[in-house]
């Protein structure tokens, strides 16, 4: 009855009901679409900053991360390559052995990292292949030909199938030099990585380095990105002491403290977008409530309790925000689900993404169906929430009251 | 005498605001008969209604006692009240008050469905109680959809269905012609004599105070005359 009731005084009061319905759903699809929009822009950081080169897993000599030197190497690659070979939830992985070296040609000296790499299974862990900006990239029989960042090529004045010489340490700390010739050219968006970075095939960077055998660190792909955390611990746990298994969230501290800030600033942000609907939704039920004080009072007066007239409320309450959180969260969905395929392009605003480890100037968002419904739970809840107030304020009335209120 | 409401040095006085008091009701004293047809009735302002809301526990006395059928009204919390007027008491209001957005089928067994009565139920009686007020025809109409004096008979027979034990009419008939308010009247009063519930109906006309069997007089909120004809 009370549900009768409840319907049959929503499609009564259509101006009251649309203005509900109207204000909720607008309000939904923002928060849902603001959510996307969060999470989306956490996503592209983590994605560039993790698929640019770092990658999701990495494998280190036990002290390498404490203490980056030669002493702290990866002594038999051959051991950890097995090891990883055998685990399922691997999608692929590579060695590779980073140096700082000395850069020279013609009359310009730059510091950088000279790398050596494994190119073709680097394609299916790093973008580094992606990033193609000029020549070619590197081949499992390349020589000394190198692969450059293109601030770092642009510094030392190189263009493809120019020479350029290194200085730098061998793995067991001998003199090593060579000249190499440019191959290809990279851009990643990244400019401290595009202006510090070279690499080689690292079959010849063993033997010109002495590092047969040996890498600074292995990267692994995870076959489930999302479980790289459990993978890790589950590869620490099968290497063994001597070395360290970190994901991402290790690997990169302070980005995943940057988020959790954003994330932090971002959800302060939604609370006060909650507190200001909150109060709204209040305000307007409370005009609504009390534009029908006389009705109620009729209804109590006829026998209905201030308990079935809080049902009977909360009920209508709830059928508007339900039909309302529906509608917002289907178009909140549907924006985010557009935006997630088509992302909104931010033209000449890369420098600023830059700031935030982003390197490029498109922002998908995050399409993801649990976050959609967890934000319409919340509307919904803010909502009948909000209703509980006035609805509290006119069952204190005394039926004779309510029924003479004007 | 069958006594089934007693009303003991009830008062009530309004304060607008603190420094000003209005009293509508002094000192009433008054013994109501179970199935008796009363009437109040006296110039405007002479606490009639301010009477049947207190009767009927919509309004809190200042002082006094309302006892309903060996129950003392008094003192009560709301949700009890809430129960006294679902099972116990019709209302049948000057405006009909009927709700709006219920057909009158709807209207009528609201208050049954309070009681918790099952919906076969609520059709016999239903049925059963619209043929007697000759509105059987309406079943299906919205309140909108019928004049005035349908309307006050839907209202009669909305507080007729829940088999109240008193009903409570503050000037039904003020908004109906001449005509309609005197079949009202009677069939209110067939329905005093059939169903045998008690009915206390406030009015200044005297066509209609005429039909009581039970008057009461008041003026300035106070009982002035009370006398049984029947």
């Amino acid at each position: 009855m009370f549900f009768k009731l409840a319907f049959r005084n929503i499609i009564a009061a259509r101006k009251r009901s649309s203005v509900t319905l109207f204000l909720t759903s607008i309000t939904t699809a923002l928060l849902v679409f603001s959510s996307a929009w969060m999470d989306g822009s956490h996503f592209t950081m983590i994605q560039n900053a993790v698929e640019i080169y770092p990658g999701y897993i990495q494998i280190t000599e036990k002290d390498f991360r404490a203490n980056p030197s030669y002493d702290h190497l990866i002594f038999d690659a051959s051991f950890i390559e097995t090891k990883l070979a055998g685990n399922d939830a691997i999608a692929n992985y590579a060695a590779r052995f980073e140096s700082f070296v000395l850069f020279s040609a013609d009359e310009k000296a730059v510091g950088g990292m000279l790398a050596g790499i494994e190119p073709v299974r680097e394609k299916h862990l790093s973008r580094l292949f992606s990033s193609l900006q000029e020549g070619e990239y590197l081949d499992g029989d390349d020589t000394n030909q190198l692969y450059i960042g293109s601030e770092l090529a642009k510094r030392l004045q190189l263009e493809v199938g120019d020479e350029v010489a290194f200085i730098g340490n061998g793995a067991d700390y001998s003199f090593a030099a060579d000249n190499l010739i440019v191959k290809g050219v990279f851009q990643t968006g990244l400019f401290d990585f595009d202006a510090s970075s070279a690499f080689v095939y690292k079959g010849y960077f063993d033997k010109i380095m002495a590092a047969e055998n040996r890498a600074t660190h292995f990267i692994v792909l995870p076959k489930k990105p999302g479980q790289a955390e459990q993978l890790a611990a589950a590869i620490a746990a099968d290497l063994g002491g001597q070395y360290q298994s970190a994901s991402w969230n290790q690997t990169m501290a302070a980005l995943v403290k940057a988020m959790k800030l954003d994330s932090f600033f971002g959800y302060i942000t939604l609370g006060i977008i909650f507190i200001v609907i909150f109060f709204v939704i209040m305000i307007y039920t409370l005009l609504a409530v009390f534009s029908r004080i006389h009705e109620i009072g009729i209804l109590r007066a006829i026998g209905t309790t201030p308990q079935q007239i809080l049902t009977q409320l909360v009920l209508e309450s709830s059928m508007l925000a339900f039909i309302s959180v529906v509608i917002g969260g289907l178009l909140g969905g549907i924006l985010a689900y557009y935006f997630s395929i088509y992302p909104i392009v931010f033209s000449g605003m890369e420098e600023q993404f830059k700031q935030y480890g982003l390197a490029a100037s498109e922002m998908p968002t995050a399409f993801m169906p649990l976050t959609i419904l967890r934000d319409m739970t919340v509307m919904f809840v803010l909502s009948v929430l909000s209703t509980l107030y006035p609805i509290f304020m006119v069952n204190r009335f005394k039926p004779i009251e309510a029924i003479h209120h004007v | 005498m069958n006594t089934f409401l007693t009303i003991k040095h009830i008062g009530k006085t309004f304060q607008p605001d603190k420094e000003v008091e209005v009293v509508a009701l002094r000192d009433i004293n008054l013994d109501i008969e179970r199935g008796a047809f009363v009437v109040l009735s006296g110039p405007s302002g002479s606490g009639k209604t301010t009477l049947l809301n207190i009767i009927g526990g919509l309004d809190d006395a200042t002082a006094g006692e309302v006892i309903l059928d060996g129950k003392l009204l008094t003192g009560l919390s709301e949700v009890e009240l809430s129960g006294i007027r679902r099972d116990h008491i019709g209302f049948v209001f000057q405006a009909y008050n009927l709700i709006p957005v219920l057909t009158v089928k709807e209207n009528i067994e609201y208050i049954m469905k309070l009681q918790g009565r099952s919906q076969q139920e609520c059709d016999v009686r239903c049925l059963e109680v619209t043929q007697k007020l000759d509105i059987d025809m309406l079943l299906g109409k919205l309140p909108n959809q019928l004049s005035g004096g349908q309307q006050q008979r839907v209202a009669v027979a909305r507080a007729v269905a829940a088999t109240p034990k008193l009903i409570l009419a503050d000037e039904p008939t003020a908004n109906l012609d001449s005509k309609t308010a005197e079949s009202l009247m009677n069939l209110m009063q067939r329905l005093n004599e059939e169903e045998g519930v008690t009915i206390i109906f406030s009015s200044h006309d005297p066509l209609v105070i005429a039909k009581a069997k039970h008057s009461i007089i008041l003026k300035d909120g106070k009982v002035i005359a009370d006398e049984r004809t029947g």
